[in-house]
């Protein structure tokens, strides 16, 4: 009987792999069955149109590879959107090319997120596969079904963006990394993994930072006893700490626009890489032979930094002919983000530096107070565990490598994001990744109180099953956080938990009531009715590209024109923001009225607002 | 032992939640309770009345509202006087998570007194209050605009006139240098007010008003609209408001808003011509860099209610 106690790091049985399967395949459907009434957040309707620019490249590279293979051919269609790497707009172009251009089985849009659907999908699926591992079938169960339950999680998965596919690479390169600890070959999936993740977006290049204290520290336990093996470890750090320095060197003599420009095939910097290369392929050779368990402590990290640049600059063709020069480009881009407004218990946040409670907060009040419990629970009993364990008596209570391991990918990308310099805005997007691993912490608490209860039960009903007590407790926890979900989709960035008051009570804590202007779906059906024919409607917030989007997969009149503003239009459509006040008094300006025709109100709250010209 | 008590939080954290979701929907209103509640408001308001939205978001009141009353309601709107107003409908949902009616109570009250006991209409509660912090305007410069001189005035004190086009006093040559009164927002707070631009270096946007009736005191309020308030780069500059009497030149009020000062910057004075009915008003606005200083302007006159 497991307890919700962390066990060996054992791979899965074929039965495992098969409830996987059914995982990723329930939530495919889940996912699929409610898309419909998704709206298109801003970033998505760029998205889609670099989507299928980089679908177009692909055609021309099947019938002019010539052509398409030059500066000109690339620039011209990759130059879209090349904020983020490719990978996800590689696969969401050649989706829609062949589901909707070529077999017409797919709507539009349905089509763009069918790839963001599967790479969604892989989150429970990974999620029980690694949680059962570590803490058996019935915690990984509950940790796998709670992520698509967090109304904010399950919207963000229906999108054609980023931000739960890097939760979901992040997740399979840890997972990877620490099966690779154990079985052969591993080293290579999570290299691999860990491309994916840096080809998807620049939250994957803080994974070695967490990864690699793991695999040195037990490699240097490992190699206790074994001289030849310690030294080619040591090796193996030098060499990495030798190049690094190498590099800060050039760095600070050449400043950063020089170091950029002289990075050129012959170059002291290209040295400094093929050494890396060369030297890391021979020592981990030579470790291999000296000790296997060392070697695959090792063997990830290694393969992270020789795969994961690769993929990087492989997958990418706007890098390929000039790669550190847009490399650097994108680097600076996301180094120096600038800040959006935010609201943020009745303050607006606008500039750093923010405050440090801000992510704890925010995730405690929008995660669902039977999901956040025993995710919060769960970190704390391995940190109070980690912390007894420093005195002698308590030292079994130590987190196992695998537990440290997740809490450290539980605690890091919110660190990161918590930091006061850090932009804020964007809601719990950007520390998704902490949140798979807070589902397996989750799991692990919530079948630890369960088996504590059979235990209590059993006296009184020595007939009680595992599950007898586990189902019920599953469904209690799970209930409240359908219920919400149902209420709320298809407005995710609106959701606030129990622990708020919902929807209502975080408006009275002067929360952000919504953004990225996908809720405007609430009054398009007003708009389908009531707008005059060919009227000009305002759709604040919501890009030109979203409006034809709209109008594309039959949401929106394709009679109905957009117009720049209130000035404009007829018809003004308002998206309440704190820092958006005075565009809602423009409409007022410039329509004459006070008085709404209609809006979209989540549980009193408004959200968006329709404006008619007197 | 902890286990159990883990799983003994958990069960009572999931019965909680369940209460929460299960009971919202039972705490709020129905357009029913909207449309009761606008019919009492249609039949028992007068001229003066306001609407006053507890919480301060609940807008959607705003789609039931008779048109002729005003209905007010922004992040602050609970410490507001409202003294443009003789009477205050509270328009309340006290069942809505972390309401907290006797906390708004508290702020709201002193000062007003109830005017017979509140009205349930379903889940909101309406209240009808006297404005004990009214004060009547006796003159206002955002309802006089149309009667006001206006002009840019050089350093050398040359003038180029703005004529009246029947909406707005328009300036030669650029769009945003016109006065009229339009709506705009002051740190959350819709304001009907003059728009007044500062042409920049010593220019000065001028709107005289030569017939202003004097009440008790004399008040100027001005800000800059909306998130360009809080704008501080170094290369912005102060605007200044400055009211002068016209006959004799003298200062009366003035107020500077610095860049990154948000809302309302105000001056207010006993009317120094107590005795006469009228007083000639000039009222300008200068930046020396005039962008992102999009300011807006209220002049008033206003004087103690009559009991």
């Amino acid at each position: 009987m497991s307890t919700g106690e962390p066990k060996s790091f054992d791979p899965p049985a074929p039965r495992d792999s098969l409830i996987a399967a059914l995982l990723f395949v329930a939530s495919m459907a889940a996912l699929f069955a409610t898309q419909a009434s998704v709206g298109f957040v801003r970033d998505e309707s760029m998205y889609f149109v670099a989507a299928e620019s980089y679908a177009r490249w692909f055609e021309q590279l099947l019938h002019a590879p010539a052509e398409a293979l030059t500066d000109n051919a690339i620039v011209r269609a990759f130059d879209i959107n090349h904020e983020h790497p490719a990978l996800m707009k590689m696969l969401f172009g050649l989706s829609h090319l062949v589901f909707h251009d070529r077999l017409g089985v797919l709507p539009h849009a349905a089509a763009f997120r069918l790839p963001a659907f599967a790479v969604a999908s892989l989150i429970p699926a990974t999620i029980y596969l690694f949680g059962r591992s570590m803490y058996g079938g019935k915690a990984a169960l509950w940790a796998a079904i709670s992520f698509l339950l967090v109304p904010r999680q399950f919207f963000n998965a229906h999108l054609a963006c980023f931000d739960v596919p890097i939760a979901a690479f992040w997740l399979l390169t840890a997972y990877t990394f620490l099966r690779a600890q154990r079985e052969p070959r591993f080293w290579l999936w999570c290299g691999l993994w860990f491309g994916a993740a840096l080809a998807t977006k620049h939250n994957g290049w803080f994974l070695p930072f967490v990864l690699a204290p793991f695999a040195l520290g037990r490699g240097w336990l490992l190699s206790r006893g074994d001289s030849e093996a310690r030294a080619w470890l040591s090796r193996f750090v030098g060499l990495y700490a030798a190049v690094g320095v190498f590099f800060a060197v050039l760095w600070i003599a050449e400043g950063p626009g020089r170091f950029v420009q002289g990075f050129t095939p012959l170059s002291p910097a290209s040295a400094l890489l093929a050494l890396l290369l060369v030297g890391t392929i021979a020592i981990l050779r030579r470790l291999r032979r000296a000790s296997p368990s060392v070697f695959r402590s090792v063997a990830p990290i290694g393969a992270m930094a020789i795969l994961g640049p690769a993929i990087f600059y492989l997958h990418w063709p706007y890098l390929w002919h000039h790669p550190i020069e847009r490399a650097a480009w994108y680097f600076d881009f996301h180094a120096t983000h600038v800040h959006y407004a935010w609201f943020y218990l009745g303050k607006l946040l606008r500039e750093p530096p923010f405050p440090l409670d801000y992510v704890v907060v925010k995730t405690a009040l929008t995660v669902p107070v039977t999901i956040f419990l025993p995710m919060a629970l769960g970190l704390a009993a391995v940190a109070a565990r980690a912390a007894a364990s420093l005195w002698r008596k308590w030292r079994p209570l130590l987190p196992s490598f695998e537990e440290a391991f997740v809490a450290a990918n539980a605690v890091t990308p919110i660190l990161i994001i918590s930091h006061p310099n850090v932009p804020h805005f964007g809601g719990v997007k950007h520390w998704f990744p902490a949140m798979t691993f807070l589902a397996i912490l989750g799991g692990a608490c919530v079948w630890r109180a369960a088996h504590a209860l059979l235990l209590a039960l059993r006296p009184h009903w020595p007939a009680l099953s595992e599950w007898g007590v586990a189902l019920p407790m599953f469904m209690l926890l799970f209930v409240p956080p359908a219920i919400a979900t149902a209420r709320n989709h298809p407005y995710g960035t609106s959701y606030y938990s129990e622990l708020a008051g919902g929807v209502p009570g975080a408006a009275i804590l002067g929360m952000q009531r919504q953004f990225w202007s996908n809720n405007v779906t609430g009054v398009l059906g007003w708009l389908n009715e009531h707008a005059p024919p060919n009227a000009r409607i305002w759709l604040h917030e919501v890009t030109g590209l979203a409006f034809q989007e709209y109008q594309a997969n039959g949401m929106l009149r394709r009679d109905l024109q957009s117009a720049a503003g209130p000035w404009d239009a007829q018809i003004a459509v308002y998206q309440y923001h704190q820092e958006f006040r005075e565009h809602e008094m423009n409409i007022w300006q410039a329509f004459g009225t006070r008085t709404p025709m209609t809006g979209l109100y989540l549980d009193e709250t408004p959200q968006v607002i329709v404006y008619q010209r007197e | 032992m902890l286990p159990l008590a883990e799983s003994a939080l958990l069960l009572v954290a999931a019965l909680g939640a369940l209460y929460f979701q299960v009971s919202l929907p039972g705490k709020l209103v129905t357009e029913k309770d909207y449309r009761e509640a606008a019919e009492a408001l249609a039949n028992e308001g007068k001229e003066g009345d306001v609407v006053l939205l507890y919480p301060w978001w609940t807008e959607r009141a705003r789609l039931f509202v008779p048109k002729a009353i005003p209905v007010v309601g922004y992040l602050g709107s609970d410490g507001d006087p409202l003294s443009a107003y003789a009477r205050i409908w509270v328009l309340a949902q006290p069942r809505l998570p972390r309401s907290d009616l006797s906390g708004f109570e508290r702020r709201f009250v002193p000062g007003r007194a109830p005017l017979g006991p509140p009205r349930p209409f379903g889940n909101l509660r309406l209240s009808l209050y006297r404005n004990g912090l009214h004060r009547p305007i006796a003159f206002s410069a955002v309802s006089e605009y149309a009667s006001a001189r206006v002009y840019l005035e050089q350093a050398g004190g040359a003038r180029v006139d703005c004529p009246f086009d029947g909406k707005a006093h328009r300036c030669p040559g650029n769009e945003t240098l016109h006065v009229a009164p339009e709506w705009h927002e002051m740190l959350y707070q819709p304001r009907f007010c003059l728009w007044m631009h500062p042409p920049g270096g010593s220019r000065r946007l001028v709107a005289e008003f030569p017939q202003a009736r004097w009440g008790e005191r004399l008040t100027l309020a001005a800000g800059i609209v909306g998130e360009l308030a809080f704008h501080h780069e170094p290369e912005l500059t102060p605007a200044r408001v400055v009211v002068e009497q016209m006959a004799s030149g003298q200062r009366l009020l003035e107020v500077t808003i610095p860049p990154g000062r948000e809302g309302i910057v105000q001056d207010t004075r006993p009317a120094a011509g107590a005795g006469r009915d009228t007083v000639g008003l000039r009222l300008w606005v200068q930046s020396e860099n005039p962008a992102l200083r999009e300011t807006c302007v209220e002049l008033f006159s206003d004087r103690a209610a009559t009991p």
